[in-house]
């Protein structure tokens, strides 16, 4: 094994050589950023600390629960609080992360309710211990029936409607909205919606974790059907693989989404993208942790017993310049 | 059949010298012993027989030999020089071959693939060079009508071949590749009786042609046709050491059955 | 490693080859044919195509065919490594994501100290090698089975995508190279479009060409090629022999490691942006490529074609289904009865191929 240990050392040599050699410098880039911007504002300066559990059904790597979190994390600095983030996108794996934080008796507690039944169970064992508990964006229609005090989250039916009838407003037409994972409540949810104001509009199932696959599918729809008019994405990514598509394709379709992140952002300021509808998932991570801070500390219950919608929230060319600079944030 | 083995064999051997010399060779995994103090001697056209019984200690002694694991105690000399093989490459660079019972070849390789396998000719020396394989096939093919083993194709599957022919094909290659000593793992273990005799007759025609070759079996009948020497492990160590002329059939076939052990418990069963 | 083999000389008294041997009877070229690997997924990428073609109108088009030969070739091309792994006896389950962690990798290195995109291109390449000789030198060094270190690994760079990824951008996705220096000349070799005047084509298909062509050749005309049949087919029998077996694997789980690293450029140059999560998955479309293209799970039997075929298979069924305008909610259902009845047609042939001899 003496000279695969030899190309290690070649591979480290090379590796190192590189770095090195790297000296080009380019224009765009980290270094021409110049100093970043700060994080959460204001140290709010509480007498008592808290640990206050949230627990999601986040897959791993995706932009849109970065901002959740990252909304959660600034109210947890903003009022010296311990936050105790856990996910798994399996609900029977969720509800055991949530029995665990219920076990180790938690100040409080923020879940999302993809799968109701699933999770429910496991946050009304946390409510009936007497820890107080939210829902966030899954799950506005049965938190109730659990016990729960609280919900944050856009409605995905109202949503979808209210992309429909911009469309049908806009550019009416033959409508296509793609869903990115097959059989997700809240996904199907949306395109349900989308479909009740935009009555001529079907849906594509792509494989969102893989790209390629994404823009090749919907290539493929665009050829088979050249009526159509609309493409509506559940993702940022996945608007944007469409973008590639409808350029392959050679289709004037225009793209509407849903989601936001700073590369829709510069598509709908530069007009490749028509519109998107944010549920401004920083605000549902922001206020689960707050309103918890706010019932801890002071009683409070927000939304008169109904859900408090975080969304839709439509971005498009009217009121970009003003949403842009946050985007580069992470925290639009 | 037998020119053709004489033909290739490397023509600097002498009958009767010494090609392979093994001092007090001993092997430890670990705490556990599978050889020790085993003296063996390989003379170039004499057929040396190791016989033994399952985990006498068979397989080790080849795995020194051929290079697949070191050897922890005792002097390995080959052709005078003190050796210590890292690995089987540096063993067939000295001129030992071992053809294994069941890993002789790959069976879902082609015949003449089979037969280059590890020294392929190639039309250039550098990375990626395309292989020769006319000339390949072609060599292949006449080596092995020539010895007699028929192939119906040569650009078959070796898989499609008999048991017997597999282990000559083995054989055909490591004389051809101008092995001066040849290790035979249990050929004859897995084959009938025809197939046996087929493999017996190559083996015989390798120590005519000059060869050393070291016969490892369990079948005393099968050693007894060819050998000129005979070995028996036991446990790891040497219980028997002779030479053809000092010992018979039913003194090898006492031995490996049992021997002495078996004697004492035919006593102790008696009734 | 090519010194010491070519040093075996045969005996130098052997009769020189005669051509008595060439009056040999040959099996007929059909024959020879019908006993390759990858004739069955042959014959079945050609029964999926008629079907399509009947049933699909706008699949008969030839920008349909510009797409799906775009879906076969992003499977197809890490599907070539795969398979010469496969026949080589080894498996690869973190080859998805490491196409992730490549173009993760270029893109972090290059944005984040403002170098020219090609820097990162490098590093990257770097990158996914050394994962391909990790993977290798722990299946050589450990004898574990390569099933369960390539799925450590798997999880391994599935955690490293999304930590690392946060940790230097903060987010869980890399910022846009597309304004970086070098970056058309990237997009140019690994994201393009060739207009060949009757079709245009997406560059990975004539990439993915080429490494086809460059894998069959190595595994059917070189020596390498031999010793990767030989480490899957019989490995303790290729070692006695003096095949460098470790070697040959190291180089396989390289090769794999640097077709993954090529489709991660490809996904970054076209996407100019790449989100930490994704990939997870593909590793078992490749496995499926090269298994339906013919390649044994056990090795030692397989071929690069066969990949091929496996990848258009694939490709041509799963964006067939919507060219065909079928309703969505039964598309999975639609992909597993192709590939079920490509299987079967491959075992057809096979079976076909097997009495003839």
């Amino acid at each position: 094994m003496r000279s695969t240990r030899r190309s290690l050392q070649a591979l480290v040599a090379v590796t190192a050589a590189t770095m090195a050699l790297a000296a080009c410098s380019s224009e765009g880039g980290a270094q021409s950023e110049g100093g970043g911007g700060g994080g959460g504002g204001g140290g709010g300066a509480a007498d008592q600390e808290f640990t206050i559990a949230m627990i999601t059904h986040e897959a791993p790597g995706d932009t849109f629960w970065d901002k959740i979190r990252n909304g959660a994390e600034a109210a947890a600095a903003n009022h010296n609080i311990t936050l105790n983030y856990s996910n798994d996108p399996d609900a029977g794996a969720q509800a055991t992360l949530i029995q665990n934080q219920v076990s180790s008796q938690v100040d409080g507690l923020a879940v999302t309710m993809p799968n109701p039944d699933a999770i429910g169970p496991a946050a009304q064992a946390a409510v009936e211990a007497g820890i107080p508990t939210v829902a966030f964006n899954a799950g506005g229609d049965a938190y109730k029936d659990f016990g729960i005090l609280m919900y944050f989250g856009s409605n995905e039916d109202l949503a979808g409607q209210s992309v429909g009838s911009k469309i049908s407003q806009d550019n009416p037409g033959k409508t296509v909205c793609v869903i990115q994972e097959q059989g997700q409540v809240q996904l199907e949810g949306r395109c349900a919606g989308v479909a009740k104001t935009a009555p001529d509009s079907e849906v594509l199932y792509v494989n969102g974790r893989d790209l390629p696959s994404v823009q090749q599918t919907i290539g493929a729809k665009l050829q088979q059907d050249t009526s159509i008019a609309n493409i509506v994405t559940l993702g940022a990514d996945i608007a944007l693989a469409s973008q590639k598509a409808i350029a392959d394709a050679g289709s004037s379709a225009q793209v509407a989404t849903f989601d936001l992140n700073a590369d829709v952002a510069q598509q709908i300021q530069d007009g490749g993208i028509a519109f998107t509808v944010d549920q401004q998932p920083y605000v549902q991570g922001y206020m689960a942790v707050t309103s918890l801070w706010l019932n801890l500390t002071n009683g409070n219950d927000i939304g008169g017993g109904a859900p408090v919608l975080t969304g839709p929230s439509i971005v498009d060319s009217s009121n970009i310049e003003q949403i842009i600079p946050y985007t580069a944030n992470n925290t639009r | 059949m037998t020119d053709t083995i004489a033909d290739h064999a490397a023509s600097d051997l002498k009958a009767g010298e010494s090609l392979v010399e093994m001092e007090g060779v001993g092997k430890a995994y670990g705490a556990i012993r599978a050889l020790e103090g085993v003296n063996l001697t390989v003379k170039a056209g004499e057929v040396t027989c190791v016989l033994g019984d399952n985990g006498a200690g068979k397989s080790t002694l080849i795995k020194i030999i051929s290079g697949l694991h070191p050897h922890s105690e005792g002097t390995l000399k080959v052709d005078g020089k003190e050796r210590h093989f890292s690995s089987p490459r540096e063993a067939l660079d000295t001129g030992i071959a071992t053809v294994y019972q069941d890993l002789a070849v790959v069976g879902l390789m082609e015949v003449w693939r089979n037969f280059f396998l590890g020294s392929e000719i190639r039309k250039g020396r550098y990375p990626l060079a395309p292989l020769d394989i006319k000339a390949m096939r072609q060599i292949a093919d006449t080596e092995l009508q020539k010895m007699g083993i028929t192939v119906k194709d040569i650009n078959q599957p070796i898989g499609t071949l008999s048991g017997g022919q597999r282990q000559c094909v083995a054989i055909a290659r490591a004389v051809y590749f101008g092995a001066r000593v040849l290790i035979l793992d249990e050929p004859t273990a897995a084959l009938g009786v025809k197939q046996s005799g087929v493999v017996l007759k190559y083996t015989a025609a390798a120590r005519d042609a000059g060869l050393g070759v070291v016969f490892i079996t369990h079948n005393p009948h099968h050693a007894y046709m060819v050998g000129d020497h005979f070995i028996i492990l036991k446990l790891g160590r040497r219980v028997l050491d002779k030479k053809r002329s000092e010992v018979g059939l039913e003194e090898l076939t006492a031995e490996m059955a049992g021997g002495q052990e078996l004697a004492e418990l035919s006593h102790e069963l008696k009734r | 490693m090519s010194s010491s083999v070519a040093t075996q000389q045969p005996a130098q008294s052997s009769s020189p080859p005669t051509p008595a041997a060439a009056g040999r009877p040959q099996k007929s070229l059909f024959a020879r044919v019908l006993a390759r690997p990858e004739v069955g997924a042959l014959a079945a990428a050609i029964v999926i195509f008629a079907f399509f073609y009947a049933v699909a109108p706008t699949f008969r088009s030839l920008p349909a065919a510009s797409t799906y030969l775009y879906a076969s070739s992003t499977i197809g091309i890490v599907a070539v490594g795969v398979a010469l792994l496969m026949i080589g006896g080894e498996f690869d389950l973190s080859s998805g994501v490491a196409v992730t962690t490549a173009a993760l990798t270029a893109a972090m290195s290059c944005y984040q100290l403002s170098l020219n995109v090609w820097v990162g291109v490098v590093v990257s390449l770097v990158v996914a090698l050394a994962i391909g000789f990790v993977n290798g030198y722990l299946v050589v060094r450990t004898g574990i089975p390569s099933f369960l270190v390539t799925l450590s690994t798997f999880f391994v760079l599935q955690g490293l995508n999304l930590g690392v990824t946060k940790l230097i951008t903060g987010a869980v996705a890399t910022p846009n190279v597309s304004g970086l220096d070098g970056f058309a000349s990237a997009r140019a070799v690994f994201a393009s479009d060739i207009d060949l005047g009757i079709i245009t084509l997406k560059i990975t298909v004539l990439w993915w060409l080429a490494f086809v062509a460059v894998g069959t050749w190595v595994l059917l005309r070189t020596r390498v090629g031999n010793w990767i049949f030989a480490s899957g087919g019989n490995e303790a029998s290729a070692r006695a022999v003096g095949v460098p077996v470790k070697k040959v694997k190291i180089g396989l789980f390289m090769a794999v490691g640097f077709l993954a690293w090529f489709l991660g450029m490809h996904l970054l140059m076209n996407f100019s942006s790449v989100q930490a999560g994704i990939g997870v998955g593909n590793e078992f479309v490749y496995i499926i490529a090269a298994v339906v293209g013919g390649a044994l799970l056990t090795g030692g039997y397989g071929s690069a074609v066969g990949s091929a075929l496996g990848a258009v298979i694939f490709g041509m069924t799963t964006q067939g289904i919507v060219f065909a305008g079928w309703d969505p909610n039964w598309f999975k259902t639609f992909l597993g009865a192709m590939l079920l009845m490509a299987v079967m047609v491959n075992l057809y042939i096979k079976n076909y191929a097997a009495q003839r001899k």
